[in-house]
């Protein structure tokens, strides 16, 4: 989780349900080396390849809802299709409507992965308090 | 008063494909994933019987969305084909 998206969730730049905010999901090499302090999207290290354009997918989101003490945001999966990319190690996911693109979480992948001629889904966790993207317990 | 607080990001998985895409079955997969979660730690007969319903749900997802798919080759033909491509028209209807 970006430190940055904490602040800024206390500032109301990100609102999971208004469709003016458009969250999107860029993915990296692993070239790339972000971490809790990472700010706003960068096309430094982001992959290339056939059909896939930078600053990735939107993301379609799910209203955020509760379950216990613990509040969550659902994300639909990103697929990215007809795709041809080599060593996919991980993504950000960023709001592309507030200014400067700022990022909500850096996702790793665990491993490089790839497609060819093919599709490229990311799958998103389960939506519940347990396992859902994004998690405030 | 003392609260804990803690803001965690869940674990993302990947699936791909190599020349082709994914398979009514692949997606109906994903779909149910989305759709049904089981606990591993439910009492087992209702644990088997959720994930009974859950195969049986993925089955009928496949079939329909093999529906929708020669639906929309329908269209696509038709599409073609009134743009005068009668024979890529009909490679797809043969798809």
């Amino acid at each position: 989780m970006c430190t940055s998206f904490k602040t800024e969730l206390l500032k109301g730049v990100h609102n999971f349900t208004a469709a003016s905010n458009v969250f999107k999901l860029a993915m990296y090499t692993n070239s790339a080396s972000f971490n809790a302090a990472t700010t706003a999207y960068t096309s430094s290290n982001e992959v290339s390849g056939t059909n896939y354009t930078a600053k990735g997918n939107a993301i379609t989101t799910v209203t955020p809802t509760s379950s216990g003490t613990t509040a969550f945001v659902d994300m639909d999966n990103v697929v990215f299709t007809n795709v041809t990319l080599t060593g996919v190690r991980g993504a950000l996911i960023f709001n592309e409507a507030a200014s400067g693109d700022p990022t909500v979480c850096v996702l790793d992948f665990g491993g490089d992965k790839a497609a060819s001629a093919g599709d490229f889904t990311v799958v998103m966790p389960t939506a519940d308090s347990s396992n859902a993207i994004i998690r405030i317990a | 008063m003392n609260m804990p607080f803690e803001m965690s990001v869940g674990s993302v998985g990947v699936k791909t494909t190599n020349n082709r895409g994914f398979t009514p079955e692949e997606v109906a997969e994903l779909c149910v994933d989305r759709l049904m979660i089981v606990s591993n730690d439910a009492p087992p007969a209702i644990r088997d019987q959720a994930l009974a319903h859950k195969e049986r749900m993925k089955a009928v997802i496949a079939v329909y969305m093999k529906q929708a798919i020669q639906s929309d080759r329908t269209t696509v033909y038709n599409a073609i084909s009134d743009a005068g491509h009668k024979k890529l028209a009909e490679y797809i209807r043969k798809m």
